[in-house]
């Protein structure tokens, strides 16, 4: 029955070369691992990383349509776009991390390699073992993160996710082996169901998605993300809720349209479900918080609840431009979501203390108002404001929910988003109507804003340049082959 | 290229404007005026030589890439007023802002409202206008937030939460409409022409019809404010500086208008009947109940922000009614009042526009005298100021709707041409004019004569100069109520127009 052996035949010494940027990145975390046995200058750990991360970047680029290496990787435009984006998510934090890394930076940075090798291992394979190990790899490596700061909080926050994480990896597991049990292979392409029945796929399906939810966040899955984002260092939070949650949901994207792409019609409650209870309960809880890293930590349950959209006009419509323009919409998403949400996390860091409430930004418009009007134009995004691709992205991923004629689920989409707006305003008021208390505790140095700035001058460029979106619908039709 | 370049300089100016200290006043009054002097140098150009309805297109560029998407600008007879009118407010209200109280970045604001109001006022691309759409709101939200009194921050985020919930079920229509019409055509528009007509719209089911109309009208009638959804204007109105309440009354409630008469309209066919009616109810309860609570304001400037919405009442009103009042679908309107209710409601919001800035100028000149808002501190400036106060009036009297005067002609056209539908319900907006007239009268009588309240000290009358800028307003409204025909025959020709 189990015929695929072929999975680990690498034919020819010439295919290795595709494996490179996996190298890259992995020779370099050792560097930095021996670097830092002789000394401990967390500026040049940063400075390999940052280089890898490129070198990595551009190889990857360089070598999009190299196609099938063996069946289990595959480079293409799709897979390659999201492990651009995982790249992006990683170098966007190299530096902003350097504040809060005090010890054992060779540790962290070297780790921050490691789980970008895992997630690139994630985005370009399209089986389900090969999937888990690299998913593996990228959770282990994340509690690690979360755990680096010189708090108590951070310590908590880390352990909470390691427990929850140890939870989802037994239901990925089990959805594994009900895989399976229907497809008689762990391969997502060209795997066809030996069971008449669909239920072993179908509960395959909802307990691979509920394992890899735990990581996006989605609703019922998501309490460990308010503590875990609210308790890690601020560049730390960035990473998780966007590399870590974007290696989740293509995942799940993947699973869903090529492993279970003969059932997926069946499990469109469960996503439409899952998906409103996201943005709802997210978008209204998040409304009575006082803190700022946890209203950004609700808002990426929300965020999450809108990507899972996609996959919701997916199972309800049989219309094969609608599904890549679902598909594209996603991806779009994704790439907007990495910098708005990135960004603000980092934001954060200018109120200069841990915890910091909403109380601790009054009056930054006054005190630094480029780094206000940056952090403000990422808030907007998130809100989905015209000019920043905030705008955009919720645009195509509205007007896809549009297209698979899904009238009452896109009126729920745009209530959330405007009661999401309430929360994004606040902290915009207290940016600007309130005055500076007497003793704020900004820290208004270059390398907090820079961050900011670039972050935010990306949102705003993606939202002003259109033809973005025409290029990632070329790009989506990669994930069918 | 040349209204093209108009905007890029209009927003290089905005961006410009933020970066200035001392400067950014003069530096934006200019910017305003020369681009009101060049709007209305193209009004004079294109319109002068006649105007036979429809669109005068200008260019369009396509958007690389973007199926469906081009930045298309074109103006109508019933636009440019428009694009005029606003270009006047917004100097007025660079021109009135408190120069001690602003920071640099007021002005830029200001003109980037401004960019986005002539923008959205031009566009003729569903994605651009939504866009421009939100771009007003944005500048307003932070203007409120920034320099308004009060709570500011409650009120602005009121504000800006109740015309984001309007302008995000008008996008989910804007999608609809785009749907329908790749899945039925087969061609994938955005254009505001092809979406908006009628033989595409009629075709589709009741429900999705229903669906269209209510994000496009919950849209409108917030921003216009209308009756169910104008929580967010009395607060707003009332704590803004007086620069964003001329902006917020003069501009922002004729992208309301403009929505009804310039989107909405050519899918009569299809408004007709139930759609109307409920426009007529909600123009007619507008209409009233604002002039009721107007009546019980003391403070002025609360009173004239009711009144101004009172005002627009009525455009919600003729839109209804002029609707219902249209023949068959090929024939030039049968009766000649649903060009009179159409045109005299058009007419009623450019009015409006110019009332609100003359209103709001001199009573802003009053309370930087005085010092004080309420009607009951005030009282018999008339004698120390005679000028400022003669303006004032003047600005009152316009939006009472005195005869001669610019307010006249919108009204009386309205109240002329509903009739022949609405019936028996016209003394209902009948009685809303006359408490309109009699609050309008008792706090001009309080207020501006009557005795002398001795607290006030001596006050000075308004400077030669701002005398002679809100004269030339005041001597504009009157030659507006004398020769309406003006911009009245544009209105006129434009309905022919579209039909």
């Amino acid at each position: 029955m189990y015929t695929s052996p072929s999975v680990w035949n690498v034919t020819g010494a010439s295919s290795l070369q595709h494996y490179y940027p996996l190298f890259v990145l992995a020779i370099a975390g050792f560097v930095i691992l021996f670097l830092g046995t002789l000394r401990n200058s967390r500026r040049v750990f940063a400075s390999i990383t940052f280089g890898a991360l490129i070198l990595a970047a551009l190889m990857i680029a360089s070598d999009y349509n190299a196609g099938i290496i063996v069946p289990a990787y595959r480079i293409n435009s799709f897979t390659t776009f999201f492990a651009i984006l995982f790249i992006i998510s990683g170098l966007i934090i190299t530096y902003p991390a350097l504040k809060s890394i005090r010890k054992k930076g060779e540790v962290f940075y070297a780790l921050l390699l490691f789980v970008t090798v895992g997630m690139l291992i994630a985005a370009f394979s399209y089986n389900l073992i090969v999937i888990f190990v690299a998913f593996e790899a990228v959770s282990i490596g994340t509690y690690l993160m979360t755990g680096f700061s010189r708090s108590r909080r951070a310590l908590e926050s880390s352990v909470k996710y390691y427990f929850v994480g140890v939870l989802s990896t037994s239901f990925i597991i089990f959805g594994l082996a009900y895989y399976f049990f229907y497809f008689g292979t762990f391969n997502l392409v060209g795997s066809s169901a030996l069971q008449a029945n669909s239920t072993a796929g179908l509960v395959s399906l909802a307990f691979l998605v509920a394992g890899f939810g735990f990581k996006m966040a989605l609703f019922p899955m998501h309490q460990w993300a308010l503590d875990t984002y609210d308790g890690a260092e601020n560049s730390v939070s960035a990473f998780l809720s966007t590399g870590s949650k974007l290696v989740s949901f293509v995942i799940i994207l993947k699973l869903f349209l090529v492993g279970f792409s003969s059932i997926h019609q069946y499990v469109f409650y469960f996503f439409l479900i899952i998906s409103i209870a996201s943005m709802t309960y997210a978008n209204i809880a998040a409304l009575s918080q006082k803190k700022v890293k946890r209203i950004l930590a609700y808002s990426s349950v929300a965020q999450a609840g809108y990507l899972i959209l996609a996959l919701v006009v997916v199972s309800f419509t049989t219309s094969a431009t609608t599904i890549s323009y679902a598909v594209a919409a996603a991806m779009y998403y994704s790439l907007v979501y990495l910098f708005m949400k990135s960004g603000s996390f980092l934001a954060v860091d200018v109120a200069g203390k841990d915890d910091a409430t909403l109380e601790d930004l009054s009056g930054l418009g006054k005190r630094s108002p480029t780094t206000a009007a940056s952090f403000s134009i990422l808030l907007l995004a998130l809100a989905g404001v015209p000019l920043t691709g905030g705008f955009l992205a919720k645009f195509y991923l509205f007007l896809s929910v549009i297209q698979g004629n899904l009238w009452w689920l896109a009126v729920i989409a745009v209530i959330n988003s405007t009661i999401s707006v309430f929360y994004y305003l606040r902290i915009m008021v207290y940016m600007y109507a309130r005055p500076p208390k007497e003793n704020d505790t900004f820290v208004l140095s270059y390398k907090m804003k820079v961050p900011v700035y670039i972050t935010a001058a990306i949102t705003l460029a993606l939202g002003l340049w259109y033809p973005v979106f025409n290029w990632i619908l070329t790009l989506s039709g990669g994930l069918f082959w | 290229m040349f209204l093209g370049l108009i905007l890029l300089y209009l927003f290089a100016s905005s961006i410009a404007a933020f970066g200035m200290k001392k400067s950014g006043y003069s530096f934006s009054l200019i910017t305003t005026f020369v681009v009101m002097m060049l709007f209305i140098f193209l009004f004079i150009r294109d319109f002068s030589s006649g105007y036979s309805g429809g669109f005068l297109s200008y260019q369009s560029y396509l958007i690389p890439g973007a199926p469906g998407v081009r930045f298309s600008m074109a103006v109508s007879g019933f636009t440019f007023p428009l694009i005029i009118a606003s270009t006047v407010v917004f100097l007025a209200a660079v021109g009135i802002s408190n120069r001690e109280r602003t920071t640099p970045s007021f002005y830029g604001l200001i003109l980037f409202a401004e960019f986005g109001m002539v923008s959205l006022l031009v566009s003729r691309n569903f994605l651009f206008f939504y866009v421009f759409w939100e771009v007003v709101l944005v500048p307003v939200y932070f203007l409120i937030s920034k320099f308004g009194t009060g709570n500011a921050a409650r009120i602005s985020l009121k504000f800006f939460v109740y015309t984001q919930a309007g302008s995000i079920f008008m996008l989910l229509s804007i999608f609809a409409l785009y749907t329908y019409h790749s899945n039925l055509t087969g061609i994938s528009t955005l254009s505001i022409s092809l979406l908006m007509a009628p033989s595409f719209v009629s075709s589709l089911t009741a429900f999705e019809k229903g669906f269209i109309l209510f994000g496009f009208l919950l849209s409108f009638l917030v921003k216009m404010p209308s009756f169910p959804v104008h929580a967010w204007f009395p607060d707003s109105y009332e704590k803004s500086p007086y620069s964003v309440t001329i902006v917020l009354t003069g501009a922002l409630s004729l992208m309301g208008g403009y929505g009804f008469f310039g989107i909405l309209f050519p899918l009569w066919p299809i408004l007709k009947g139930g759609v109307s009616d409920l426009l007529i109810a909600l123009g007619i309860i507008s209409l009233v109940y604002f002039a009721l609570s107007a009546m019980f304001q003391v403070n002025l400037k609360r009173m004239m922000a009711y009144a101004s919405a009172a005002a627009m009442g009525f455009v919600t009103l003729s839109f209804g009614a002029g609707i219902n009042l249209m023949g068959g679908l090929t024939s030039i309107p049968s009766a000649s009042n649903a060009v009179l209710a159409l045109s005299g409601g058009m007419f009623q919001m450019l009015a409006h526009s110019f009332i609100v800035v003359l209103i709001f100028s001199s009573l802003f000149i009053i309370v930087l005298r005085t010092g004080r808002e309420t009607v009951m501190e005030l009282g018999g400036i008339h004698r120390d100021a005679p000028r400022l106060s003669s303006l004032f009036l003047i600005g009152l009297l316009a939006s009472l709707g005195l005869p001669g005067l610019a307010g006249f002609i919108g009204e009386f056209s309205v109240v002329v041409g509903t009739y022949g539908y609405i019936g028996a319900l016209i003394f209902i907006v009948i009685f809303g004019m006359l408490i309109t007239a009699a609050y309008h009268i008792w706090a001009a009588q309080r207020s501006l004569y009557g005795p002398y309240n001795e607290t006030i000290g001596k006050i000075e009358d308004v400077s030669p100069f701002q005398f002679s800028i809100l004269l030339t307003l005041a001597i504009f409204l009157v030659v507006l109520g004398l020769f309406p025909n003006m911009f009245f025959s544009l209105f006129t020709t434009y309905i022919g127009g579209l039909l």
